[in-house]
C-alpha cells in the first residue's frame, strides 16, 4: 500500500512537471513582443529594451522556466499586466466558487444516483429500471447550457424564485443562504450530467456483482436485502464509479465555465473567459496551471480512495 | 428408520423447473427423502444431475424469477417452498446453512473475513461487536485456522483455497445451524486439502450435532462419511438407501457405472477406470422413458418408452428406479 502510494505520488509530481512546462510554454507561443504589449506601441525602443531585460527575456528559455517555476513553487504566479492584481489572489477569490459548485453538484449526483442505481439493479428491466434508463439517456443528450437556460426560464423567471437568475451571485462570506440560493441552479445543472453517468455505471456494476456467488452466500446467512446491497454489493461495485467520478469532476470545471459565464458567476471559468477577452495572459496561464494540476490531483485522490475500497488493486 | 425418530428435513415430491428461452428445463424432478437429526446423507451424481439446484431449492435460495418449484420442503417444521425471502431469512443461518462449492468466489473479496463471520452473529443473534468478534475468532480456531486472531483481519485474497473453504465453513457454522447443506465442499481444492476439509466437516457434525446433506460427484467421499446415499441422474433420484447397501447391493446400472468409474485402493495399480459411455441427457429434451436408457447396456424397449418408478429392494429403505435391475446377488468389488 505504502509502495503504491509512493509510486502514485511520484507520478503526480511527474505529470505536474509536464503540465508546468506546457503552461509556461503557452505564453511563449503568443505572437508579439511582451515589452511592446506592456508599454504600448508609442514607447521608445530603448525603454522596451530595458523592460525586455528587466523581464529576463534575454536569458535562455530554460533559465526563464527555472526562474518561473521557482516563483510558482513559492506561490507566486506573477502580477497581471492588465488589472495589476496578483494572479494568485485573483485565483484565490474565484476558485472557492468552483469548488462549492462542484461539491454541491456531487452531493446531489451521488445522493440520487446511488439509491436509484440500487433500486434499478434489484429488479433489472423492472418498470423503475426502464423509466430511469430512458430518462437518464434523455438527460445525457441535453447539454448543460440548455439545462441552465431552461431552469432559469422556469424557476427564476416564470416561478419568480429570488436570487436564482443571472448576476444574482453573492459570495459565501457575505450571506450563506443567499449564496446557496444563487448556486442552486448552476450546481443542479452540473449534477445532471454526473447523475446520469454515476447512475448508469453503478447500475450495471451492481447487476454484475449481484450475480456473484458471494452474494448468494451472504443471502444464505439470513441478512436483509438492504444490508446485502449496502455492505456486500456496493463496495465491490464502486470501483468504476469512483474512477468515473474522478474523471468527471475534472470535466466539471469545463462545463462549469459555461454555466458560470451564462449566469455571471465570478468563478474560475468566468475569470478565465474574461482574461482571454482582455488578453490577460498571465492570468490565463495561472488558471490553466491550477486547473490542470487540480484535475490530476483529483484523479490521484480518487485512485487512492479506490485502493481503500478494493484492496485487491494495490495487492496485484 | 424408527418411527419415533424426528425428521429434521422432509423433502416431498420436490421439482424445480427453469423457464429458459429454449423451453422448460426440469433441473430437479419429484425428489423425496427425509433426514433425521444427527444424520449425514450423501447425494451423488455426475455434473449437471441437479445436485446443486436441489440443495439450493431445499434452502430456498433460488431467485424467484423464471423458476417454478413444486412439492414440499420442511426444515424443522418450516415450509420452505412458497415462503417469501423475509420468512426464509429467519431460518437461514440458524436452522439451515450452506457450505458453498467454490471458496474462491463465495467470499466477499473486499470484506475482511472476520467481518463476514461476525456479521451473521451480530445481525442474526444480536451479539455485541466485541462478543461477535470473540466468537468469530473462536470459530476460526474451530475450523483449524492458525493464528486466528491475526487472520480475522485478513482479506480472502490473502488466504489459500483450503483456508478460504475453512472460512466458508466457519461462516456457515456461525449460528449453529441444525442442518448443513454442503454443496461439493471440496471440489475446488486439491486432494490433500480435500481429506482435511471432509474430516473437519465430519468432526464438526458429531461435535455440534448437526444433520448434514453432503453433495458430491465423488463416491469415495461419501463412502465412509454418510449413513445413507441418494444417487441422482438427470434431476431424479434413481437409487436411494443405506450407504453400505448401495455400495454392496446396488440395483441401478447407473450406480454400478458410477462405482466402476471411481478409482479404488483395492484395485491393482494401473487398473483402467471405466468411463460411462455417452453424455448426460439434455434436460430440455428428456427421453420419455428412463433418462439413463440411451447410455445403458441393459436397456430394453420398455426402458426407452416408460419411466421406471422407484421400487423397493430387499433391504429396508433401499429403492431403485429401473426396469431391468441388477440381480440382488450382485456384489461390487468394494464389499
Amino acid at each position: 500500500m505504502i509502495k503504491y502510494v509512493a509510486r502514485r505520488v511520484a507520478l503526480l509530481i511527474g505529470i505536474s512537471f509536464v503540465i508546468s512546462i506546457g503552461s509556461f510554454y503557452l505564453i511563449h507561443l503568443l505572437p508579439g513582443d511582451p515589452a511592446v504589449f506592456i508599454l504600448g506601441t508609442n514607447d521608445s525602443p530603448a525603454n522596451r529594451a530595458i523592460l525586455f531585460k528587466q523581464l529576463g527575456l534575454d536569458r535562455s528559455i530554460v533559465t526563464q522556466y527555472l526562474i518561473w517555476i521557482g516563483h510558482v513553487l513559492h506561490g507566486n504566479l506573477g502580477i497581471s499586466f492588465i488589472s495589476h492584481n496578483s494572479v494568485v489572489s485573483t485565483i484565490k477569490a474565484a476558485l472557492p466558487i468552483d469548488l462549492e459548485m462542484i461539491f454541491l453538484s456531487q452531493i446531489v449526483a451521488f445522493a440520487s444516483a446511488v439509491p436509484l442505481a440500487m433500486r434499478s439493479a434489484r429488479k433489472p428491466d423492472g418498470w423503475l429500471d426502464r423509466v430511469l434508463g430512458a430518462g437518464s439517456f434523455t438527460l445525457l443528450s441535453v447539454p448543460p447550457f440548455i439545462i441552465i437556460v431552461l431552469l432559469v426560464l422556469f424557476v427564476s423567471i416564470k416561478l419568480g424564485v429570488a436570487n436564482t437568475g443571472p448576476a444574482s451571485f453573492v459570495p459565501l462570506s457575505q450571506n450563506f443562504l443567499v449564496n446557496l440560493e444563487s448556486l442552486v441552479l448552476p450546481s443542479f445543472t452540473l449534477s445532471v450530467g454526473s447523475f446520469v453517468v454515476y447512475y448508469r455505471v453503478l447500475r450495471s456494476d451492481l447487476i454484475a456483482t449481484l450475480q456473484e456467488e458471494f452474494i448468494t452466500m451472504a443471502r444464505s446467512k439470513g441478512i436483509s436485502a438492504r444490508r446485502i446491497m449496502w455492505r456486500h454489493a456496493f463496495r465491490p461495485s464502486s470501483v468504476a464509479l469512483l474512477g468515473t467520478a474522478g474523471v468527471n469532476i475534472g470535466g466539471l470545471l469545463a462545463s462549469g465555465f459555461v454555466v458560470q459565464y451564462l449566469l455571471a458567476i465570478p468563478g474560475l471559468g468566468y475569470t478565465l473567459i474574461s482574461a482571454i477577452d482582455t488578453s490577460d495572459y498571465l492570468l490565463v496561464q495561472g488558471i490553466v496551471l491550477v486547473v490542470s494540476v487540480g484535475v490530476v490531483f483529483i484523479n490521484f485522490v480518487f485512485d487512492f480512495i479506490i485502493n481503500i475500497v478494493d484492496p485487491r488493486i494495490s495487492r496485484e | 428408520m424408527s418411527p419415533d425418530s424426528r425428521h429434521l428435513l422432509e423433502v416431498d415430491q420436490l421439482s424445480t423447473t427453469f423457464a429458459t428461452p429454449h423451453g422448460l428445463l426440469p433441473a430437479v424432478s419429484e425428489v423425496s427423502f427425509t433426514l433425521q437429526e444427527d444424520e449425514t446423507i450423501g447425494i451423488v451424481g455426475e455434473s449437471g444431475s441437479g445436485k446443486t439446484v436441489l440443495a439450493r431449492t431445499i434452502m430456498g435460495l433460488q431467485p424467484m424469477t423464471n423458476i417454478q418449484v413444486e412439492g414440499s420442503v420442511l426444515i424443522n417444521g418450516f415450509q420452505v417452498v412458497g415462503a417469501s425471502d423475509p420468512e426464509k431469512r429467519k431460518h437461514w443461518g440458524t436452522d439451515v446453512a450452506m457450505v458453498f462449492q467454490d471458496p474462491m468466489t463465495s467470499l466477499n473479496p473486499v470484506m475482511r473475513i472476520g467481518k463476514q463471520i461476525d456479521e451473521t452473529l451480530r445481525v442474526r443473534l444480536g451479539m455485541s461487536r466485541q462478543s461477535a468478534k470473540a466468537r468469530a475468532i473462536e470459530l476460526l480456531t474451530l475450523v483449524g485456522i492458525p493464528s486466528s486472531t491475526e487472520r480475522y483481519d485478513a482479506f480472502p485474497g490473502e488466504l489459500s483455497g483450503g483456508m478460504r473453504q475453512r472460512v466458508v465453513i466457519a461462516t456457515a457454522l456461525a449460528c449453529s445451524p441444525k442442518l448443513l447443506l454442503a454443496d461439493e465442499p471440496t471440489t475446488g481444492l486439491d486432494v490433500t486439502i480435500q481429506a482435511q476439509i471432509l474430516n473437519l466437516l465430519g468432526e464438526l457434525q458429531q461435535r455440534l450435532h448437526m444433520s448434514v446433506v453432503l453433495i458430491t460427484h465423488d463416491l469415495g467421499v461419501v463412502a465412509t462419511r454418510t449413513s445413507r446415499l441418494i444417487v441422482m441422474y438427470a434431476g431424479r433420484v434413481v437409487e436411494i438407501g443405506e450407504t453400505r447397501d448401495i455400495f454392496a447391493h446396488h440395483r441401478m446400472p447407473y450406480t454400478r457405472a458410477l462405482l466402476d468409474s471411481s478409482p479404488r485402493i483395492s484395485n491393482p495399480s494401473h487398473t483402467r477406470l471405466l468411463a460411462i459411455p455417452g453424455r448426460p441427457p439434455n434436460l430440455l429434451n428428456l427421453p420419455n422413458g428412463c433418462s439413463f436408457a440411451p447410455r445403458c447396456s441393459f436397456a430394453t424397449d420398455q426402458c426407452h418408452n416408460e419411466r421406471p418408478p422407484l421400487t423397493p429392494s430387499s433391504e429396508p429403505g433401499h429403492s431403485f428406479a429401473c426396469w431391468n435391475p441388477l440381480p440382488i446377488s450382485t456384489r461390487s468389488e468394494m464389499s
